[in-house]
């Protein structure tokens, strides 16, 4: 059964599925059932050092740059509207291979075009990020967003990080303004 | 408290002193031009309409509970009193919409919102424009909702292209005669049994509206009305002495009749032009007083522009289905007459037939010859005009009002115009 997550809650990966190597990290989100242009959610993934920046330009996982730091991280792609099953966007993770002087990996998801739309996360329904063993495909942790989320176009969904050896997650569920482009700037990414 | 669009908080945030359970929501609209219907739906926890009873509008006025109560604030178009703790536990969410008909769309409105009032006074307020839409025609405005023990807000401010019928049908519901704005003419109840129950001042004027229907072969007649309100300077005295409203209070009977909502759509225009909230049975008693915050804050009083009502109405009614019986007040001082004459003619081949009544004035211009003038499609259009509405008997004003539009429907059908 897998850990339920609130706003700020946070879960020690590495106990709760010992031996965890593999994960894939999945970000959803219903649908549009009313009228108007779909929500077309971006998830994208800040590979960063103690410090909250990262390395370099190319340690910022998105749908122009889906494999980072040698295949540590990799982006799964573009869902255009959250339609279908399960998972709309995933982004896996492997653990022993994120380079030691990186400490942290932020999964953040902004709306596509949200101003020009005029969306926000409080229309989109049943926005969420969970975290699943890749081996197995045991769910491990999960966050609900949807009271969280509100009228913010880019939000922190969560992140993993290191605690000695082992790797926690944690629900961030914080928003930013902005968009893609003001978030991206503020892990130090030059865009 | 401002509230922004797709804000999601609890409603102990929104009302701050005294219990976040007993509050009145208001609901307002204006500037669309078309009659706007707001309702409260019910729904389970998936969000179904599971329990009829529980879609609450001007047909269905009350819960089963008493939980959801029709109930417009003062200056509001709509309202509902909510006590959540009478709520049954299956009812999980109650979602405000509006619905409009016709050809209106809800990004043409000017302005509107969604507030909250407890203990006699504003406590929050979702205020929103037609900017936020694009061509909805039925909007879920905001939703309370239980999650976790307590009661949330969020402002939705999301609908449907299908307008009502999609919206119920987003809610699981049937789409049948229940809708509210679906009337057809099987369904019509006479004319004075629907004043009577809603508007009983108006019961003797709503005799004489039969009488002459009768007459003119109306009676089955389904039709949209609007009623089009010079406002300009010349017309300060009309307005100060109640006689616009009176006008108001005449016509109404006209429309519940004939519309298809039972609401009159009103506009106003000096310079500039300004759609009126509808008029409806429930607020005609101090419409003029009352309506978009009375006529002296319209910022009307100046001079008269007739093209651009003309305009702004055939915007409205260009692609109704129905026949629409616009009746446009002027007290004369028309100057723009080839403009208006080219409208006109142009408007000839739509479903509009338009009743010029010149009240009190002089110098109608090229209203007068409206009747007469030649290389139009079809005669659509009428004038008379009156010293003072107090000249002729109600009886016989509404003879005149319904002289001229039943040739023109008649007209209109053979040219196809009307199906």
């Amino acid at each position: 059964m897998a850990i339920s997550l609130a706003k700020g809650g946070n879960v020690n990966l590495s106990k709760e599925a010992p031996g965890l190597n593999k994960i894939v990290v999945g970000l959803g989100w219903d649908a549009r059932a009313t009228d108007g242009a779909a929500f077309d959610l971006d998830a994208s993934a800040f590979l960063v050092k103690l410090d909250g920046k990262v390395r370099s330009d190319n340690d910022f996982c998105f749908y122009n740059n889906k494999v980072v730091a040698d295949g540590a991280v990799q982006h799964a792609g573009d869902n255009l509207t959250g339609a279908g099953e399960g998972d709309d966007e995933t982004v896996k993770v492997e653990l022993a291979k994120i380079p030691a002087d990186l400490d942290k990996v932020v999964f953040a998801v902004t709306i596509h075009d949200a101003e020009a739309r005029k969306q926000n996360f409080g229309q989109v329904s049943h926005a969420y990020i969970r975290v699943v063993n890749e081996d197995g495909g045991q769910e491990i942790a999960r966050y609900d967003l949807s009271e969280d989320a509100s009228i913010e176009t880019a939000m922190i969904f969560g992140e993993i990080y290191r605690v000695g050896a082992d790797w926690k997650f944690k629900a961030v569920g914080q928003g930013f303004a902005g968009g893609l482009g003001p978030l991206a700037s503020s892990f130090g990414v030059n865009v | 408290m401002e509230i922004a669009k797709g804000q999601r908080l609890p409603l102990s945030a929104l009302i701050t002193d005294g219990p976040a359970s007993d509050f009145q929501v208001g609901l307002q609209i204006s500037g669309m031009g078309a009659a706007v219907d707001f309702a409260c739906f019910g729904l389970d926890a998936q969000q179904k309409l599971s329990d009829e009873r529980y879609m609450i509008f001007y047909n269905q006025a009350k819960s089963p509970c008493g939980g959801i109560e029709l109930s417009a604030p003062a200056g509001d178009n709509a309202g509902f009193l909510c006590r959540l703790d009478r709520l049954p536990a299956s009812i999980d969410h109650l979602v405000f919409t509006a619905a409009v008909d016709g050809s209106a769309l809800m990004r043409q409105l000017q302005s509107g919102y969604l507030r909250f009032l407890a203990a006699g006074r504003e406590h929050a307020r979702f205020a929103f424009t037609g900017a936020d839409f694009q061509d909805e025609k039925a909007l879920m405005l905001g939703d309370i909702y239980r999650k976790d023990g307590t009661w949330r807000f969020s402002a939705s401010g999301q609908g449907f292209n299908g307008g009502l019928a999609a919206l119920v049908k987003h809610f699981g519901g049937e789409v049948a005669d229940e809708a509210p704005s679906s009337a057809s003419p099987t369904s019509k109840l006479s004319l004075e049994k629907k004043i009577a129950a809603t508007a009983p001042k108006l019961v003797d004027l709503a005799k004489k509206v039969s009488v002459s229907l009768e007459k003119h072969r109306l009676t089955e007649t389904i039709a949209r009305v609007g009623l089009v309100l010079d406002a300009s300077g010349s017309m300060y005295a009309q307005y100060d002495k109640g006689k616009v409203q009176e006008v108001i209070e005449r016509l109404l009977p006209l429309a519940v009749h004939f519309d298809d909502d039972g609401e009159l759509d009103v506009w106003a225009f000096s310079q500039r032009v300004l759609a009126l909230p509808a008029a409806t049975m429930g607020n005609y008693s101090d419409y003029i007083k009352e309506a978009d915050y009375g006529w002296r804050n319209w910022g009307m009083m100046s001079t008269n522009n007739e093209p651009a009502v003309i305009e702004n109405v055939i915007q409205q009614y260009r692609e109704s289905v129905l026949p629409v019986l616009v009746i446009f007040i002027s007290d004369g001082g028309v100057s723009k007459n080839k403009e208006i004459q080219r409208l006109l003619t142009d408007a000839a081949r739509l479903p509009i037939f338009w009743q010029f009544v010149g009240i009190g004035g002089r110098n109608y211009g090229v209203l007068e010859k409206l009747d007469t003038m030649t290389d139009r499609l079809v005669d659509n259009c009428g004038f008379f005009a009156l010293d003072d509405l107090h000249s002729v008997s109600e009886q016989a004003l509404y003879d005149r009002l319904l002289s001229e539009f039943p040739l023109w429907l008649k007209e209109a059908r053979q040219k196809g115009i009307l199906r």
